[in-house]
């Protein structure tokens, strides 16, 4: 297989910063899985995903020097609530960024690791096809979409996503090397996660009821149970392919779902202290676009430096995938300057 | 109809009951304690329950476990059990060369069996071993018995009562009681084995015991 690396990432965080007052009364002293961050961001009522990602991959762009009319041959999306239906907002991307990727791939599943999903599709197509570059891109908009709207603010489960979108580079070559990938699609518990109105219309369907997200709940303790080993599992499994020892990672970022995902999986991994990297205090759930967004933290707190080794891992909706990857790190450490200035 | 009392309860602190914990809250709680993985100790820290299901008739295996001669067939290195002059009170070796005094309490109609032991004594049997005795038919639906074994970690643990008639340099039991889980696991495991061994071969289920003379003392 082509041995493919991961440049480089760059975030985007909407403007809007919301604190727990614009939710239900209460929403600071939640507890459990319904532990709410500080503070989150709302995209804009206006503010596409093309917008979005338009932001983070410039940012990275110019860090890195990418000309991006050439250097861009494949072109990935994950947008959580899509700005059109029929299609992706890839195509639009690549008009606005002036790139002339040969394959454009608007995934709409594997969610929170949507980022490996494309790592893994990048490395595939790469294959032989003459492609060298990719940028992987992940939108997390269903805070402002969705739970900004009156009728679900009030919902206990609102105060928890927030909104950002998340930006790799792939290319193929050695830089710092993708150590190891794996994936698990769990098919069996595809269902379990569902965008209903109150009222139980369809979402396409005409009615007063705001659109809600929500995990079949009779189903939310198997939830809680699978997510709870699956990713440690992979973590381990993704570390014994790549020949290292999950103590020997120097940063874990993750999906970050609750404060309690969090905490069961780094329990789960017995982890040093600070190895594993969240911002679900000051962010939220970002769902796909955390992972993403959380390398890009940590790279600017300079958490991680030339030679780190780095674990991405996740599981998305109610556990239909899974993905864990190990990388060295081979980029250069963040200067102070180029952390951006919108807060990330 | 029965009620409960309006204020039975009043006063008490603490309590979570569906009328101050609604669904949401319950719910926060709930996934609150619940951690993927858990510490040892945190697990087996003040009491060691091990469980395992046995494919033999719940009143054999009953049977089986309230004869304290057993043990010297399931347990580890309890060996050499013989009766004292106190009526019940066995006496046998642990550990080698440890006295190990044991008692048995059960009780057919619960299906229940514990043994009460101690070390170098027996005037305070203050180890004890709980065990009940489940007819899976009822809990899992299916034939046999489901064996819960529970121990609590009794402060004599900790430190020995009577040090003056300890053996110099013998390990305290209680040293041990980090490796309860496993050690306990492997024996209910020896039961088990030993069951349904017997139980699969239509054999007496035992213990198998032989009458040897004593020698005659000099």
């Amino acid at each position: 297989m082509i041995p493919i690396h991961l440049l480089d990432v760059a975030s985007y965080l909407p403007e809007s910063s919301v604190d727990n007052s614009f939710f239900a009364p209460g929403t600071a002293g939640r507890r459990g899985m319904f532990t709410a961050p500080s503070t989150r961001r709302h995209v804009s009522p206006d503010e596409s995903a093309v917008d979005m990602i338009e932001k983070a991959a410039r940012r990275l762009s110019e860090r890195q020097g990418l000309d991006v009319a050439r250097d861009i041959d494949l072109l990935f999306t994950n947008v959580a609530i899509p700005d059109q239906a029929f299609t992706g907002c890839g195509a639009e991307v690549a008009a606005r960024l002036g790139a002339h990727p040969r394959w454009i791939v608007d995934l709409h599943n594997t969610g929170c690791v949507a980022l490996l999903y494309m790592l893994d599709l990048a490395r595939v197509l790469m294959q032989g096809s003459g492609a060298r570059g990719a940028l992987l891109c992940c939108v997390q908009n269903a805070g402002g979409r969705i739970f900004s709207q009156p009728g679900v603010r009030t919902k206990s489960q609102a105060p928890i996503p927030g909104d950002g979108c998340g930006v790799g580079y792939a290319r193929a070559g050695d830089g710092s090397p993708l150590l190891s990938l794996v994936q698990r699609c769990q098919p069996e518990f595809a269902a379990d996660m569902r965008a209903i109105g109150d009222d139980g219309r369809h979402y396409w369907q005409p009615g007063q009821s705001p659109i809600s997200i929500a995990f079949t709940e009779s189903r939310v303790a198997a939830i809680i149970q699978r997510g709870n080993s699956l990713v440690p599992e992979l973590v381990r499994l993704a570390c014994a392919e790549a020949g290292v020892a999950v103590r020997d990672l120097d940063l874990l970022v993750t999906n970050q779902p609750s404060t309690i995902f969090l905490r069961n999986w780094r329990e789960a991994l017995e982890l040093r202290p600070g190895v594993h990297h969240d911002t679900f205090d000051r962010l939220g759930n970002l769902f796909g676009a955390g992972i993403p967004i959380n390398l890009d933290d940590a790279l600017t707190e300079a958490k991680i430096r030339r030679g780190s080794l780095v674990c991405m891992a996740g599981f998305s909706h109610a556990g239909d995938y899974g993905a864990a990857a190990v990388l060295r790190w081979h980029g250069d450490a963040r200067s102070s300057r180029e952390r951006p200035a919108s807060g990330v | 109809m029965i009620t409960l009392a309006p204020a039975g309860l009043e006063g008490i602190p603490g309590l979570v009951r569906c009328e101050q914990y609604d669904r949401e809250r319950i719910a926060e709680l709930l996934t609150e304690m619940t951690h993927g993985t858990y510490p040892h100790e945190q697990v087996y820290g003040e009491y060691c329950t091990v469980h395992i299901h046995i494919e033999c008739p719940p009143e054999q295996v009953f049977a089986y476990m309230a004869n304290p001669y057993s043990l010297m067939e399931w347990t580890y290195s309890v060996r050499a059990l013989r009766p004292t002059p106190t009526e019940g009170l066995l006496l046998g070796v642990d550990a080698q060369e440890t006295p190990l005094y044991c008692r048995v309490e059960s009780h057919r109609e619960a299906l229940t069996v514990d043994y009460h032991c101690a070390w170098d004594q027996g005037d305070q049997l203050w180890m004890i071993y709980l065990n009940r005795i489940v007819p899976a038919q009822r809990v899992l639906a299916r034939s046999g018995t489901v064996v819960i074994w529970t121990n609590c970690r009794h402060p004599n643990y900790a430190k020995n009562p009577f040090p003056a008639l300890a053996p110099r340099e013998r390990a305290w039991v209680g040293d041990y009681w980090p490796f309860f889980f496993a050690g306990h696991s492997l024996e209910l495991a020896n039961l088990k084995s030993i069951l349904e061994y017997r139980t699969r071969l239509s054999l007496p289920l035992g213990p198998r015991l032989l009458e040897v003379q004593p020698l005659p003392d000099r």
